[in-house]
């Protein structure tokens, strides 16, 4: 088949070795101007199925947009965007047995770039899916600190919400906690941003840290109807009733559709018309409210019998039942309205409002949460229970 | 047909006539500059180069053919996946038929036949038709790998350059093994794999001689390759560990379920592949058709992983894509694919498929191993990089190999200890069901009988010290006279001593001698200045019986001397002593058989 080459050349051993590696030389041209049509072509075809897979994953079909990244993949190998975006679309299939695979793909890459921000990203996700606070948070971190080819400060503050998110999902309020302080002090004169922050700060139940938020909002735009609902609703959340009547108040009126902010308002009104406690009310206007307490305890007490199905005048009902008990409380505190005038009986107000407040709070937890004069009574009864802890 | 067979055909004359004219003293002329074994070792980087060239070509035909004729997302239910691999099946065949015959198979074979039988001679079309044809089948969807052709085509592409340079013949001989090691290490990307391999399998013997030149080939056709595709992997490696020792024993079990499974393979092969071949001529034509046909149906059915090389399917069952059911369907229908498309005589490899399925049956029994043992730590993506060298051990045969292939491919050191537990355990498995390995049981169907490690290993070697006797009484001493040693040797019974000469070495002095020189009046001479000067051989206890061989029919008393202290006498080799061991070895052997 192969011929023999003519015996034009001396056959010695340094010419053949010249002529073996000018042989060498031009097979290597020809083979490197295959390659590289080649991989042209392989990096056309690349794109164009990268292209579908984008589309497939807007489409949310994951599935599919996996099969084409493959393929892209498997025509430019070394592609980093295409092996990022298999990576998040095998991270976001919903298929757990894929984020091993998804990972593989992205530690690949965090090893030739670990200052790559997105990458950082992508495998922080992939850690909080699996719920792996330890590992999510530092590449969370490696994120925030990494580098971002455009808009580095959102970016970096995007990252930093989404651990937030992810902390206190995990409950770990510690971290969560320094995170928040972080992003505050962090944050663009943006009230959105500012906003998401409140309503992070209202998740990890640091009230007042999402007032300030809300507050530096109201600082630019005065009339943020968002920023006041928030504001108001936090303070009612906190049991400052008397500042979310302010807040609510003005978000009412800065937007009247928002029919919670109208309903947080009512309540308010409510309790703050119904809480004896007061400090600016009167001795009679006090008792007055404790008396209406008191019979609203009542109400509250036979609805949910009611409710619950259970006849507290019945003899065969067992007295061990918790409605039957508070009947028979409330039934011994009755005779004490009568001294409530006396000026000696110091401790009766706070003792019948116990009793008051035992029951709004086991019908609660009986029969659900109460509604109207009821949910004031039980508001003040837990603003009470903060007060004294 | 036999696979082997158009090779001899090919081969215009016998084995001794085969084309390799009479060295034209091409080194003569050199005269110092460039020896015979320098040049050889110049000329293997030459072959790893353009192996690594063809290699690297080869692979780019596979991918577009693959590309062209199945599309680059085949999809399950495509009319594709079983009518491209059909037609494409009957193409080949044709072309096997009348254009390239010699060309069925894996290759391996018809390399070691080519260093054994054929003085290295390879046709170069064996080359060109290998490259065809597998690139036809690979990529029309056929359940068979590249690397053995690749490996025959770097065997081929030495052998012609050999020729052409009319090398002798000694060396030519060596040549396919230094082009097979080249095309092997080119397609897989792996140099030690590929030399230990061509060690253990192709050579079939460990031979020093060789080993320079087959790692240069093999280095230099990586270093090709890489250039060219870059040195990803063949497969992403999962992150692999081994947390303690209580897991080996799930690897063992692996390696146990990798040695059924190794044996199930070869036993289906080698009942098939011989009852096909005697089909008549006609059939030939359709068994790569049929074949192909199976094996597209089973794609088309839901499996299109099977088809192929199978590369990427083993990268994702190495990232638990696939749940343990889908991993052991997918081995049970690899084997089944891979035997029919080698069985019908489909040119193409068995390495890929054989870790297709160690990488499925890794996964299987790993995912269950840790259904059933939770606390067990090993991913999935371990068990089936395991479970590759497992196959690699059990089906293969080639224990080194399948160790050192799994570390390569991997990296990783850390699961060095379960691959080999796992491979120890699918060797010895495989070993004791199938005793013949699979590519020595293809050679014998076709009538050859090759040189095999695995029985070379197995094999007795008797050594001098098994004929040696104990140092004789009289030893005498070529520094005293003539007179003295006579009267020495008169009341022995022995008719040949030993003399000891200054200040080393050995000779022989027979009774007679020394009677006839004492009767000479020689009587006052020193023993050394009468005998012949020059000293006895000396052997070693530990050298191979053979090397006694050489001398039992020239000295009556072979002395075996200390390695440690030339002076010091172990013992003696006589012709009687060393045939006696011979003979009393094969009546043992005789009578074990009988």
């Amino acid at each position: 088949m192969l011929r023999k080459i003519p015996k034009l050349i001396s056959r010695s051993a340094p010419m053949i070795i010249l002529v073996l590696t000018l042989a060498a030389v031009a097979g290597f041209a020809a083979v490197s101007h295959l390659v590289n049509r080649y991989n042209l072509n392989q990096q056309a075809r690349g794109r164009k199925l990268y292209a579908q897979g984008i589309t497939e994953i807007q489409a949310g079909r994951y599935d599919n947009a996996i099969a084409a990244f493959r393929a892209a993949l498997s025509c430019d190998p070394t592609n980093s965007q295409y092996q990022l975006s298999l990576a998040r679309a095998l991270r976001d299939s919903n298929d757990p047995r894929r984020l091993d695979e998804a990972e593989s793909y992205l530690l690949a890459l965090w090893q030739r770039t670990p200052q790559d921000a997105a990458i950082n990203l992508a495998l922080a996700r992939v850690a909080a899916r699996r719920g792996t606070v330890e590992d999510a948070t530092r590449y969370y971190h490696n994120a925030m600190y990494g580098v971002w080819p455009s808009e580095p400060d959102a970016n970096r503050n995007r990252a930093r919400v989404e651990l937030i998110k992810f902390l206190l999902e995990k409950n770990a309020r510690a971290q969560a906690d320094s995170e928040l302080i972080a992003l505050a002090a962090a944050l663009p004169e943006d009230p959105n941003s500012h906003l998401q922050a409140a309503q992070l700060f209202e998740q990890a139940n640091d009230y007042s840290g999402a007032l300030h938020q809300f507050r530096e909002i109201l600082r630019v735009d005065p009339v943020n109807s968002a920023a006041l609902a928030g504001a108001g609703e936090t303070a009612y959340r906190s049991g400052d009733y008397v500042l979310a009547q302010e807040y609510l108040r003005r978000a009412v009126t800065a937007n009247p559709a928002d029919a919670n902010s109208r309903q947080l308002l009512a309540s308010t009104d409510l309790v703050l018309r119904t809480n004896p406690f007061h400090s600016h009310i009167s001795d009679v206007e006090r008792n007055r409210r404790i008396t209406a307490a008191f019979a609203q305890a009542e109400d509250r007490l036979d609805h949910c019998a009611q409710q619950a199905d259970v006849d507290l005048k019945a003899s065969d009902t067992p007295p061990s039942s918790p409605l039957v008990k508070l009947q028979a409380l409330w039934l011994r505190t009755q005779p004490d309205l009568k001294l409530l005038r006396s000026p000696a009986e110091t401790d009766l107000p706070d003792a019948i409002m116990d009793v008051v407040f035992q029951i709004e709070q086991q019908t609660n937890s009986i029969c659900g949460p109460p509604q109207g004069l009821d949910l004031a009574l039980l508001l003040i009864s837990q603003k009470r229970e903060a007060v004294t802890q | 047909m036999s696979d082997l067979t158009p090779i001899a055909n090919s081969s215009p004359s016998s084995s001794a006539t085969v084309r390799v004219k009479t060295p034209r003293r091409l080194f003569s002329t050199i005269e110092g500059v460039f020896n015979e074994e320098v040049f050889f070792l110049i000329l293997s980087v030459f072959i790893g180069i353009f192996s690594g060239l063809a290699v690297v070509c080869f692979r780019l035909a596979i991918d577009w053919t693959h590309l062209g004729l199945l599309g680059p997302l085949p999809q399950t239910h495509s009319w594709r996946l079983f009518a491209v691999p059909s037609l494409a099946g009957l193409f080949v065949a044709i072309l096997v038929l009348h254009v390239f015959p010699g060309i069925r198979g894996s290759g391996v074979n018809q390399t070691k036949s080519a260093l054994y039988i054929f003085n290295g001679y390879i046709p170069f079309r064996t080359a060109i038709g290998k490259f065809i044809c597998s690139g036809i089948a690979i990529g029309s969807g056929q359940s068979l790998g590249p690397e053995d052709p690749s490996l025959q085509i770097g065997a081929s592409i030495a052998s012609a350059l050999g020729r052409q340079l009319e090398i002798s013949r000694e060396k030519l001989r060596l040549m396919a093994p230094v082009g097979a090691a080249a095309g092997l290490a080119a397609a897989f990307n792996a140099p030690i794999s590929a030399v230990l391999f061509v060690i253990e399998e192709v050579i079939g013997r460990w031979s020093a001689g060789i080993l320079g030149s087959v790692v240069l080939s093999a280095v230099s056709s990586v270093v090709i390759v890489r250039s060219f595709l870059g040195s990803e992997p063949l497969f992403r490696i999962p992150v692999t560990s081994f947390k303690g020792p209580s897991e080996l024993l799930a690897y063992a079990v692996l390696g146990i379920v990798g040695g059924l499974a190794s044996v199930a393979f070869a036993q289906s092969v080698g009942y098939l592949r011989p009852r096909l071949k005697a089909l008549p001529r006609w059939t030939q034509y359709f068994q790569p058709a049929l074949a192909g046909l199976l094996v597209g149906l089973i794609g088309y059915l839901g499996f299109p992983q099977v088809m192929g090389a199978g590369y990427g399917s083993m990268d994702e069952a190495m990232h638990g894509q696939y749940a343990w059911k889908v991993l052991a369907i997918l081995a049970v229908l690899k084997i089944l694919a891979t035997t029919l498309s080698f069985v019908s005589g489909t040119p193409g490899g068995m390495f890929a498929p054989t870790l297709f399925v160690g990488a499925m049956l890794g996964g299987a029994v790993g995912d269950i191993e840790r259904i059933l043992f939770p606390h067990l730590t090993g991913s999935t993506g371990t068990y089936a990089l395991v479970g590759m060298g497992v196959l690699f051990a059990g089906f293969l045969r080639v224990p080194m190999t399948s160790v050192f292939m799994v570390l390569e491919v991997s990296g990783n050191y850390e699961i060095v200890v379960p691959v080999i537990v796992a491979n120890t355990f699918s060797y010895l498995v495989s070993r004791s069901l199938q005793t013949v390995p699979i590519f020595d049981m293809l050679t014998r169907q076709d009538g050859l009988i090759l040189p095999s490690l695995e029985e070379d290993r197995e094999e007795a070697i008797l050594r001098v010290e098994d004929a040696m006797l104990p140092v004789p009484a009289t030893i005498l001493s070529a520094q005293d006279y003539v007179d003295a040693n006579f009267r020495r040797v008169q009341d022995s019974a022995d008719s040949v001593f030993l003399v000891r000469l200054h200040p080393s070495g050995w000779n022989n002095a027979t009774r007679e001698q020394l009677q006839r020189l004492y009767q000479e009046g020689k009587g006052e001479l020193t023993l050394a200045s009468v005998l012949p000067g020059q000293s006895l051989p000396s052997l070693y206890p530990d050298l191979p019986l053979d090397s006694a061989l050489r001398y039992v029919n020239d000295y009556a008393l072979i002395p075996v001397v200390n390695r440690a202290d030339s002076r010091r006498l172990e013992g003696i080799v006589t012709r009687d002593s060393v045939f006696k061991k011979y003979g009393s070895t094969s009546v043992v052997e005789v009578s074990g058989s009988i």
